[in-house]
């Protein structure tokens, strides 16, 4: 388990970090999200001990040294390889640098270059390779030595959808080994997809911490999804609702100033009526990322 | 192995198996060879055309002139008409006619071109010799009269052969050490302070520093660096070595290699001695120099700039002895001796000069090695944050925001 607390780093005058608390569970994923410069890769530097910091970091009760390099994998937000290396040599070096046995690497290289449906050979040179495939060679070499605890700075950053899937798989098998396993994102569904906890950082600060499906019913279900024949005028002159649109589905979306109007709506909604669908919903994560995020900070 | 060392190993094998490494260190040696060979060539193929031919009525004197060597001659075209037929087609430069009759010796020559004053001089003193013999046996002269006239007067010569050798050996050693080592310090500072801008360029840095510190992954790479060096150095010595051995053997050097076998002895002597730790010692800091001003650059297009601070110092160091390398025993060369970066050049000029103790060496090695051990170890400590500090501040913002980063 990794225990951050009360990290705090100061660039200057600049504060970048203010007592952020949080704790990654063996076989969970946390995930870090934050607007541009929260302070998402600061906390990925504290962790790997890039930078001086204060507050304490701890893996299973004792800190984070050197020691431990063996045992994390991490892929940082700036893709980078040695474009003169091949791929063989790419991956070996990494991977002797955390520990593992040449011929050990390359008995594991072809399985891996498979798994993640690298197009090319390992006798061929990194900047031969296109960008999204180098982007998977990181990511084998991320992951081939097994590390228990994972930090992925924007993983799906540059990758299409199908590659996107390969690393969830990868990701989530990784979490079925008993990794811990921290990542940030700017996508949203990615965290809903992925995540047990997450980790808000705004200015610094963390504004929201917790397990994913509690954070989003904190915000109270007050989105409601109703498939009707109502026109939009009347949807809208009903009590307690704030906001109606319209989605492509054809489903209304209506926005409620409380989640405890739900039954009064539904009873209004069904007198002598047949409705499709009726679902009161929390806030979509990404929804509760703009909220906390605020409007001003973009 | 440990982390330190796959960082060496990868770092050495990288440089070694580069073609850049092996043109640099085959160069020295293709164009030494280069040099003799066509020197060689164009010599063997001169050396026929500016040969004479010799023609004489009496076949002894012809024999004698030619085992002589008092001339460059040839054996063939000994009558009139080859030699004249060949020096029509350019075969020789020209042909001497020797003729004896009534006890008298007549020389003509007939050529494309005169002939040099010390040929010529040759030619009177060979001719003169075989007139004298003439003249004393038609003289009908007792021996001890024949010595009488013999009799020459005794011209003497006495130059400190030594002296003027051991004078040109140091100029000789001295320019030859000095840009021997520019070469090396202008080639390994580039290339140092390149990759590392290079490597910095491409941001890997993060993913190496989460699997090792930044200091050992730092030591490592000059480590890496230094045994490149060692290996050039020593390949040179195998290669200077074996051509020692193999000039005195070879046609092309043979005649060069005798000729000057002390001067290149002594220049060796000059070599072989503390100034190759000189040479050694001042490519590795500044080695560590071109690291340090390699991870100030913060884009992969700047890395060529990235040499820049060293190679400066490096011209400094060079330009500055090459001024003063008539003048070791000026106080500025004795201070510039001890001063680290510099004393790799300026030492060296002292030790050949022989104008310097050994306890002033043994104190200005000892300020080197220190200086090394003490930049390596802070560089190694401020390293982490100079590589991951990446806003294009320029080179002095970028080191002191380096150094705050940690």
């Amino acid at each position: 388990m990794l225990e951050v607390t009360n990290l705090g780093k100061s660039f200057g005058s600049a504060q970048a970090l203010k007592q952020v608390s949080f704790k990654a569970q063996d076989g969970q994923i946390l995930g870090l999200i934050g607007q541009n410069g929260a302070g998402k890769s600061t906390t990925f530097h504290s962790i790997l001990n890039f930078i001086q910091f204060s507050g304490t970091i701890s893996w299973n009760g004792q800190a984070l040294t050197e020691k431990d390099y063996n045992i994390i994998g991490y892929l940082p937000e700036e893709r980078s390889l040695m474009p003169k290396l091949t791929v063989q040599q790419q991956i070996r070096y990494l991977a002797r640098l955390k520990g593992e046995q040449t011929a050990d690497i390359d008995r594991q290289i072809p399985k891996w270059l498979e798994r993640f449906a690298v197009k090319g050979d390992k006798k061929d040179k990194i900047k031969s390779l296109s960008k999204g495939n180098q982007q998977k060679i990181q990511l084998i070499c991320t992951l081939l030595h097994q590390p228990k605890l994972i930090i992925l700075d924007e993983p799906f950053s540059g990758l299409d959808p199908v590659n996107a899937d390969l690393l969830k798989q990868a990701i989530l098998e990784a979490k079925q080994a008993g990794a811990t396993i921290i990542f940030s994102d700017h996508d949203m569904s990615n965290v809903e997809d992925l995540c047990d906890q997450i980790l808000m950082l705004k200015q610094g600060k963390v504004v929201l911490t917790g397990d994913l499906q509690a954070v989003r019913e904190q915000f109270g279900r007050n989105r409601l999804f109703v498939k009707t024949d109502w026109s939009t005028e009347r949807l809208a002159a009903l009590p307690h609702v704030i906001q109606v649109s319209l989605t492509r589905a054809g489903t209304y979306r209506l926005t409620l100033d409380a989640e405890s109007a739900g039954p009064e709506i539904f009873a209004a909604l069904t007198q002598g009526h047949y409705i499709q669908t009726f679902d009161q919903q929390p806030p979509t994560l990404d929804e509760i990322f703009r909220m906390k995020a605020g409007a001003n900070d973009d | 192995m440990t982390k330190m060392g796959i960082v060496a190993g990868e770092t050495y094998e990288r440089q070694v198996k580069s073609w850049s490494f092996l043109i640099l260190v085959l160069s020295p040696f293709f164009f030494i060879l280069l040099s003799f060979g066509v020197g060689y060539l164009s010599a063997n193929a001169g050396q026929a055309k500016n040969t004479i031919a010799v023609v004489a009525n009496d076949s002894n004197l012809r024999r004698e002139f030619i085992q002589s060597n008092t001339l460059q001659t040839t054996n063939k075209h000994a009558t009139l008409a080859a030699a004249k037929q060949a020096l029509q087609q350019k075969k020789i430069q020209g042909y001497l006619v020797l003729k004896t009759a009534n006890n008298q010796i007549q020389v003509t020559y007939h050529g494309t071109k005169q002939l040099e004053s010390s040929a010529k001089q040759a030619l009177q003193q060979f001719v003169i010799q075989k007139q004298q013999l003439l003249n004393q046996q038609a003289a009908n002269l007792t021996s001890r009269q024949v010595q009488q006239l013999n009799q020459l007067p005794q011209i003497q010569e006495k130059v400190e052969k030594e002296e003027s050798t051991t004078n040109l050996a140091k100029l000789v050693s001295f320019w030859a050490l000095l840009f021997l080592m520019y070469f090396i310090l202008v080639t390994y500072t580039s290339t140092t302070a390149q990759e590392i801008a290079s490597e910095k360029g491409t941001k890997i840095m993060e993913i190496i520093f989460s699997s090792t510190t930044a200091r050992k992954y730092f030591y490592g790479k000059m480590l890496g660096v230094f045994g490149v060096i060692v290996t050039q150095i020593a390949i040179y010595l195998v290669g200077g070595f074996a051509l020692y051995e193999l000039a005195p053997h070879l046609a092309m050097t043979k005649t060069l290699f005798q000729q000057y076998r002390d001067l290149i002895d002594q220049v060796l002597k000059n070599f072989f001695s503390v100034n190759l730790l000189y040479v050694l010692l001042g490519v590795v800091i500044f080695t560590i120099l071109a690291a340090l001003s390699g991870a100030l650059v913060t884009r992969p297009e700047d890395a060529t700039k990235a040499a820049q601070p060293a190679l400066y110092l490096v011209m400094l160091g060079f330009f500055g002895a090459l001024t003063l390398n008539q003048q070791a025993g000026l106080l500025v060369v004795k201070i510039l001796s001890y001063v680290p970066f510099l004393s790799s050049f300026f030492m060296p000029l002292r030790v050949i000069d022989g104008s310097v103790s050994g306890l002033a060496v043994l104190a200005s090695l000892i300020i080197l090695v220190l200086s090394i051990a003490g930049l390596t170890y802070y560089v190694g400590g401020i390293y982490s944050g100079l590589m991951l500090q990446t806003d294009n501040v320029g080179f002095w913002k970028s080191f002191k925001r380096g150094i705050k980063i940690r």
